[in-house]
């Protein structure tokens, strides 16, 4: 199975090009085509996990590239963490594919977005399976492409269009330190192959200062696609896109990358102290940064959309910590109970018809479905005891702690507790009490978009349980053969503390907008300033709005001036001296002997005075 | 059939030229027809020659040699010195050059179609500046690469002057003037170097040039050297353009038909890459060794400079324009790095820009043809009225943004690879480029097909116009996918630079 990797991918780029050429022919049947390809990556995804158990890792490189003696190959490789990603990847696809042709019902373009859904599948299975730096990066940016397209789905809105171009920009500016650190690394190590580039780093062969740049510039490649601070700013807006596409790429697979990025070239940042110390604060940062947005905002896949930044912040100061397996194991965690809470959120906003949670409220008996699986999923991000994001979360903390990030490790906590306010808050609103409008016709989504969602939730409870205080499979599987710990013995009070907080979360949401026994605008009566600033993402946006898009514009303003004026004007000049001495050449000719005897005899003195000058011969 | 080869291919438009004179003015549909094919034979020959090397034959056997002209006799001198031959030669670069040009012009022909008047005339300069591009890549002196660069010049004037937009005059003047003064650069520098080693020959000349022991006619110093270097890097700067020489090419950017442009910014523009690796680097090595840092920088000018006053243009083709002049920055970097990355990369941004440049303006014929407008806001929403064009567009400015996949990322990444081998800081600031581009293409597409629809009842793409999109794009992808189709028949002319440096 493991030799026939290649074919996970090609699978969803095969759909991405039928439907691309027959896709008008097959309307809405285009979601059977999309489902049925997903699906086969799916079965050869859990044949090549299957198999990588037993066996050891797979590897294939064909020459790509000649530049001068130096081959640059692509391939493929099964190890155990790609292994692992290549079924999360291709399950939550294939589900998203299935969910999708309830959700996408109706709409005119319903063949152009599962092709680009199979352009986005095909970059991301692409991406997973890449054994060299270059070819990550090409899908990289490929799959920057898919989510470009897909935001942009609806393009005839302005808003889509907008957070289309932000998302590809803002990812791209990330990307640019990607590159260089590729680039930096490559002509250090000669190869862009990632177990040569390990092998370099043991043999000591990269110099401390490359390692520690390269490992922070192509760390600013993950920032980009994983929202991180302070490139998190088109992960919200992004949400303008169908909402299956929120779940899939921004939720559970494509942000995610950057994590798997950090991931796979683990061994660089263990090398490199600056560089880990980064990455766990940048992490950290953005989780709490991310999580205190997320309290206030009033959009249902918004507050998603910043708890998922702050989730990927979780997971970068876990692997920033050195917890290799945590930052991995949230990673799967999360991208079951995030698309699971996407596809739930998708099914209300399918229903209701509008985003807005201040609009919602007592869909709970309407929605009889999707409102527990939606609790299953906010009890998981919770991190609720015994669901999956308890263990997951669990590992983190004691990573942080364990690493001698005290200061972190309290971040993370109140970042926890955050959390489990933010999701509660959005539960209450959502489905608990009273319809605050008079929403009619609010029915159950359609069983192709429920089923999804209870494998998911299925999942979101389960899949915790790989890796729990009590076992370490996940761990054990993922660190054979290095020396990472599998599992770190943390302070048991950690888990209780945990514990603890996710429920004092839990409870003051509860209080407020499920009891209402605390009035809702206590903080924005309060404290309206931090209310307001909150509100406002800390003004982010407009602060990028005031310096760096005013000095692009500023920049091609006076180029502006400089082409037409300077440049134009020096060419006009040259012009006009030309025209000039045309016209004193033309003035001359006028017939008379006596100038043209002044002429000749003027021209023959300076002759001759060259002559005399330079001794005959130029 | 190997001694007549190249000149077959060069000259086959010929063919074409006087068939369309026998036919009648009027007669639309035929002169259009024939016009397509007539550039049909140097197409074929040439994909043959490239389908032959790649299967490993050798090139070399198609030189050409027959004594032409010769300056009189003189008694103390070799019989050969001061004589010039008709003789031509291609190495892998020239075949590859080659070969995007008979491309081009093929798809530029087929592209023609929506040309509206006198289409005898047009067709048959059409296929003269075809003539010319063939020979200034296969010409293997100077005297003869001169005659066939001037005259690529002549046809364009016309084609800009008579088939062109509103301000198609003046377009065509400025063209002239900038290249004629170009070219007349470059006849010194040819007077010069004939006049001080009696022959034209480029591979004599790069042989004399480059070695120290050799004894020329007349002596050539260090200062003439440099004089001359600066000379053709002038010469050469006006064709590709390097800022601040690049007015002309933004006026024929917009005024040209867009079928003219897309030989223009496909093919023209490249013979100054041609030139500056033939000339500036084949015979001068030590002198653009010495230059090659300020090449970088000027190369970063281009890059920035064009990205940021893309970002403000209003009108597509206006866009495109300094998209181009960016995009050359990508070669002169390439080529300053000195290093087989850059160099390799500047190569493949000359064949890569070609296509996506000549890729992207035949869709602005398109949509000119439909909307009779290039303003980027008069076009919004085209996504909705011209689905397949508002994609390929897309497609075309993915690749001119260097998304990987597409041609356009391979050159640049070899470009940046061998930038950051030679100037690392100089080449961090270029990556800002990389950003720029991505945020002025996107604007102009996005400003183009997404949003509010404002033009309606225009037809998509149809009938012949596919084919010009389709195989553009297919080539672009395939130089993104498989690069080596395209690394390995420059392999040994890449050799033979890296050699003439020599340390």
């Amino acid at each position: 199975m493991m030799e026939n990797a290649w074919l996970i991918p090609l699978f969803p780029f095969v759909s991405f090009v039928v439907l691309l050429v027959v896709g008008k022919q097959l309307k809405e049947r285009s979601a059977y085509v999309g489902m049925l390809l997903t699906l086969l990556s799916l079965v050869f995804a859990l044949g090549a996990l299957y198999e990588r158990w037993t066996s050891p890792t797979y590897k294939q490189a064909y020459t790509w590239l000649t530049i001068g003696d130096v081959d640059i190959t692509v391939g493929f490789e099964v190890n155990a963490l790609n292994a692992l990603m290549l079924v999360v990847v291709s399950l939550v696809s294939f589900l998203v594919h299935t969910y999708a042709k309830g959700y996408m019902h109706g709409d005119e373009r319903f063949p152009v977005f599962y092709a680009y859904l199979g352009l986005f599948t095909f970059a991301m299975l692409g991406l997973v399976v890449s054994p060299n730096l270059l070819q990550t990066y090409i899908f990289w940016e490929l799959v920057g492409l898919g989510s470009f397209l897909l935001i942009g789905f609806y393009f005839y809105k302005e808003e889509a269009k907008a957070a289309a171009k932000k998302a590809f920009i803002m990812t791209r500016i990330g990307d640019v330190g990607l590159l260089i650190g590729m680039i930096l690394l490559f002509l250090e190590v000669k190869s862009f192959e990632y177990e040569a580039i390990f092998a370099a780093l043991q043999q000591g062969d990269v110099s401390t200062t490359i390692m520690t740049l390269s490992a922070i510039l192509i760390f600013i490649g993950a920032i980009g696609k994983s929202g991180q601070f302070p490139l998190h700013t088109w992960l919200p807006d992004a949400m303008e896109g169908p909402t299956p596409v929120s779940a899939l790429i921004h939720a559970a697979t494509m942000v995610a990358a950057g994590v798997y990025l950090v991931a796979t070239l683990f061994p660089l940042y263990e090398a490199s102290e600056v560089a880990m110390t980064t990455v766990a604060y940048v992490g950290g940062f953005t989780a709490i940064f991310a999580a205190s947005i997320g309290l206030v905002q009033t959009d249902i896949k918004r507050v998603l959309a910043y708890s998922t930044v702050s989730q990927l912040g979780y997971m970068m100061l876990a692997l920033g910590s050195a917890g290799y397996v945590a930052g991995v194991f949230h990673l799967m965690t999360h991208a079951f109970f995030k698309a699971l809470l996407f596809l739930a959120a998708g099914s209300v906003i399918h229903a209701v018809h509008t985003q807005n949670i201040e609009q919602m409220g007592g869909l709970w008996e309407k929605m009889k479905w999707t409102a527990p699986l939606f609790l299953i999923g906010t009890l998981a991000i919770s991190g609720f005891p015994f669901f999956s994001g308890f263990f997951s979360k669990d590992e983190i903390l004691i990573a942080a702690w364990t690493h001698g990030h005290v200061g972190l490790f309290v971040v993370a906590v109140i970042a926890a507790f955050f959390t489990a306010f933010y999701m509660f808050r959005l539960f209450f609103l959502v489905f608990a009490g009273e319809a605050r409008t008079n929403v009619h016709n609010v029915h159950e989504s359609p069983t192709v978009m429920v089923l999804p969602m209870i494998v998911l939730g299925v999942l979101a409870v389960v899949s915790g349980y790989v890796q729990t205080p009590w076992g370490a499979f996940l761990g054990e599987w993922l660190t054979e053969g290095t020396n990472w710990h599998a599992h770190t013995e943390g302070p048991s009070w950690i888990m209780i503390v945990a514990t603890i907080v996710s429920l004092c979360g839990i409870a003051l949401a509860w209080l407020i907008y499920g009891k209402r026994a605390i009035a809702r605008d206590w903080l924005s009566s309060r404290f309206p300033l931090t209310y307001n600033v909150l509100m406002n993402k800390y003004y982010i946006d407009e602060f990028y709005g005031l310096t760096v898009i005013r000095a692009a514009s500023f920049i091609s303003l006076l180029f502006e001036y400089i082409d037409r004026f300077l440049v134009e004007g020096l060419a006009q000049l040259f012009a006009a001296t030309a025209r000039g001495v045309g016209r004193i050449g033309s003035r001359l000719q006028n017939g008379q002997v006596q100038m043209y005897g002044t002429v000749t005899i003027v021209a023959l003195a300076i002759l001759v005075v060259i002559f005399a000058v330079t001794g005959g011969y130029l | 059939m190997q001694p007549y080869f190249l000149s077959l291919l060069i000259f086959s438009p010929l063919l074409g030229i006087l068939v369309l004179s026998l036919l009648s003015k009027e007669q639309e549909k035929a002169i259009k027809w024939l016009g397509v094919l007539a550039t049909l034979p140097s197409l074929c020959l040439s994909l043959f020659a490239f389908w032959q090397y790649q299967n490993g034959y050798d090139i070399s056997k198609l030189t050409e040699k027959r004594s032409w002209i010769q300056f009189g006799e003189f008694p103390f001198l070799k019989e050969t010195d001061f004589t010039v031959a008709y003789e031509l030669h291609v190495d892998g670069f020239a075949l590859v050059m080659i070969v995007l040009t008979t491309i081009l012009a093929t798809l530029a022909a087929i592209a023609s179609t929506s040309i509206q008047k006198e289409w005898k005339g047009y067709f048959q300069l059409f296929l003269l500046l075809e003539i010319g591009m063939l020979g200034v890549f296969a010409a293997s002196n100077l005297v003869l690469f001169f005659i066939f660069f001037e005259l690529t010049l002549i046809p364009m004037f016309f084609l800009i002057g008579k088939w062109g937009y509103f301000e198609k005059e003046k377009a065509a003047y400025s063209y002239l003037i900038y290249n004629g003064l170009g070219s007349a650069v470059l006849l010194i520098v040819i007077a010069v170097l004939f006049a001080r080693t009696g022959t034209s020959n480029i591979a004599e000349l790069r042989y004399i040039l480059t070695n120290p022991a050799v004894q020329t006619i007349s002596p050539i110093s260090d200062d003439l050297r440099y004089g001359l270097f600066i000379a053709l890097l002038v010469a050469f700067g006006v064709k590709l353009p390097i800022v601040p020489l690049h007015r002309w090419m933004l006026r024929v950017h917009v005024q040209a038909p867009p079928s003219v442009v897309m030989l223009h910014a496909g093919v023209l523009l490249k013979i100054g890459a041609f030139g500056l690796v033939r000339f500036a680097f084949g015979l001068f090595p030590g002198q653009f060794q010495q230059f090659s840092t300020s090449l970088i920088v000027f190369g970063i000018v281009n890059l920035l400079y064009g990205a940021f006053l893309a970002l403000r243009q209003t009108d597509f083709k206006m866009v495109l324009a300094y998209s181009s002049v960016s995009h050359m920055g990508i070669v002169l970097i390439g080529l300053g790095s000195l290093n087989e990355a850059g160099v390799q990369g500047a190569i493949f941004q000359a064949v890569s820009h070609g296509f996506i440049a000549a890729f992207l303006f035949f869709f602005v014929g398109v949509m000119y043809e439909r909307t009779r407008t290039t303003t980027l806001v008069r076009l919004g929403g085209l996504a909705k009225t011209m689905p397949y064009v508002s994609g390929f567009v897309l497609a075309g400015a993915m690749a001119s943004l260097g998304l990987p996949g597409t041609s356009g990322f391979i050159s640049e990444f070899m470009a940046f690879v061998g930038a950051f081998q030679a100037a690392p800081w100089l080449a961090a600031i270029g990556t800002l480029g990389i950003i720029m581009t991505a945020v002025y293409l996107l604007r102009a597409v996005l400003g183009m097909t997404f949003g509010q629809t404002t033009v309606s009842n225009v037809s998509d793409l149809r009938g012949i116009e596919w084919v010009p999109a389709i195989s553009l794009l297919l080539l672009i992808v395939i130089i993104g996918v498989y690069p080596n189709v395209l690394a390995m028949p420059l392999q040994t002319t890449i050799e033979t630079m890296m050699n003439g440096l020599g340390g």
